[in-house]
Parts: C-alpha cells; sequence; structure tokens
C-alpha cells in the first residue's frame, strides 16, 4: 500500500531548463553605459516568429554564426540587443535565446544580451 | 504392469519461504521514500515546454521555484494563465509569493534560488516579460526557462 501511494505521488524527473540570468531592477540614478553603435547587434523577433539581424531577415542558424563572429571580437563588451513583439510565441523566443546560449559557447563568457522591453524600459546588459 | 515400473512424479511443489518477503518490501519502499520528494503542486494550467539543445539539469531542487504559465485545465477560459503553487494568479502575485518562498527556504538555498518558467510553447511574450520584469523586481535573478532535451 504504502509502496504504491509512493510509487504514485513521486515525480523522478529532474526538472531541465535553459538558464538565465536577468538584469538587477533599474536603480534610482542609472549610469548610461558608452556603448558604440558597432558594439550593438540589434536582432528583431517579430509575431509571426521572423527574425532580423541589424536589418535583414536571417534563419535561426545564420544568426548563431553571425552572434559567435560578431561576439568573438570582444565578448565582455560587445551586446546582443533583443527586441520582441508582445505576441510573439513564447516557443520562438526560446529558440533564440537557446541560439544565444549556444553562440557564446565556444566564447566561454555568458551571453550579453540587452532585452528592449516594450514599456520603454531598457534592460541592461548582463555581468 | 508396464506402468509399475516409473516412478510417479512427485506432484506436491515445495512450500515457498515467505519470511524475507516485508524484508524485501520495506527495502523498496524505504529505497523511494529516500528518493523521490513529494509532488505538493496539483497543476491547473496545461502546458508543453519547448525543446532546446543548450538545456541544462535543474541542480538542487529544494531551491527551485515553478511559475507555470498555460491554458487553465478545466476549459473555464482560453486565456493564458499563470500559477503559482496551488493557485492561479496574476503578475501583481508574483512578488509576494517570491518572497514567501524565499522565507521557508534555508540561507543556502536562498543564495541559489532559481525561478523555473514553465510555460507553454504559444504563449505570448507579453505575459513572459511582465513575469520577468516582476522577478527582477524582487531580485530573484536566476531564471530557467524549462524545456525538454533536443538531439
Amino acid at each position: 500500500m504504502l509502496l504504491i501511494f509512493f510509487l504514485v505521488t513521486s515525480s523522478m524527473d529532474a526538472g531541465k531548463g535553459l538558464q538565465r540570468q536577468l538584469p538587477p531592477p533599474p536603480q534610482e540614478q542609472e549610469q548610461v553605459a558608452d556603448i558604440l553603435d558597432s558594439d550593438i547587434m540589434t536582432v528583431t523577433l517579430n509575431a509571426e516568429g521572423q527574425l532580423t539581424m541589424n536589418g535583414d531577415t536571417v534563419s535561426l542558424q545564420r544568426l548563431q554564426e553571425e552572434v559567435t563572429k560578431f561576439a568573438a571580437v570582444n565578448p565582455h563588451h560587445r551586446v546582443v540587443a533583443i527586441k520582441t513583439d508582445p505576441q510573439t510565441r513564447y516557443n520562438d523566443y526560446f529558440q533564440l535565446q537557446n541560439a544565444l546560449v549556444a553562440a557564446y559557447k565556444p566564447l566561454k563568457c555568458p551571453p550579453r544580451v540587452s532585452e528592449i522591453v516594450d514599456e520603454s524600459s531598457q534592460k541592461g546588459g548582463q555581468p | 504392469m508396464i506402468r509399475r515400473h516409473f516412478r510417479r512424479p512427485d506432484h506436491s511443489v515445495p512450500e515457498l519461504n515467505m519470511a524475507s518477503l516485508p524484508d524485501l518490501i520495506f527495502t523498496v519502499l524505504f529505497f523511494f521514500m529516500i528518493v523521490t520528494h513529494m509532488r505538493d503542486v496539483e497543476k491547473q494550467v496545461t502546458y508543453q515546454v519547448p525543446a532546446g539543445t543548450e538545456v541544462e539539469k535543474q541542480q538542487h531542487k529544494s531551491s527551485v521555484v515553478h511559475i507555470y504559465i498555460g491554458k487553465p485545465l478545466d476549459g473555464s477560459s482560453d486565456n493564458y494563465l499563470i500559477q503559482l503553487n496551488n493557485r492561479l494568479a496574476t503578475t501583481a502575485d508574483i512578488a509576494r509569493f517570491i518572497d514567501n518562498e524565499r522565507q521557508q527556504m534555508s540561507a543556502e538555498d536562498r543564495e541559489r534560488m532559481v525561478v523555473s518558467i514553465e510555460a507553454d510553447r504559444d504563449v505570448p511574450m507579453s505575459i513572459v516579460n511582465d513575469v520577468k520584469q516582476a522577478l527582477r523586481k524582487s531580485y530573484a535573478l536566476n531564471i530557467s526557462y524549462a524545456a525538454t532535451e533536443r538531439r
């Protein structure tokens, strides 16, 4: 009886997930970081799941290669900025995050990603 | 006659000794009691997490806080809802929820707290972004997008 009870109520599966870090909440006096335009790569993900990188439509795979190339120059300084539409599907966003993590893997550096959120408040980059 | 010369096979099977059976069952029972942890949340929303290639195992179960986002199981509404623990909630409740969870944790769990966002593939980003903003405000900065592994 007890055995069957434990078998039924227990969950054996260890949760798996894509680990990410959020930037801390915006401070009263925000220090504006000086980042050159050439050090920012803007990636947009629209409601249909279409990716654009600096204005050009790209595939996820190509984006990953481009991000690796882009970030390899100075991984601790260069930033990838993501802009999503409120209607973007979570799955598309997840695949983008997945690609970014994969792109930064050979660089041995956590992805420096900045997310631009609608309320015109900007999420800072990650340390 | 001829039959008499053959030995009759003995039909009675020797009795099985059942004395060790309770020991066996208790061993298995204790094994499960130690290995498993109880499912303390009854899911009220249905969701299918995305699949990714870079997923990692969530390290310490006791320091993981779950936020479920999906459609209600009973089909009462077609909107995506957020579930915290055992009840449906809104983004405004997240701060209180995180504080509560923090207080229940041990000091070391508190430091490595990870919030696992278990969202359906079709959830619009507006909800996910709201959740993330709320988490930022409560300084729950380590998050994990729950996913299955894809090869």
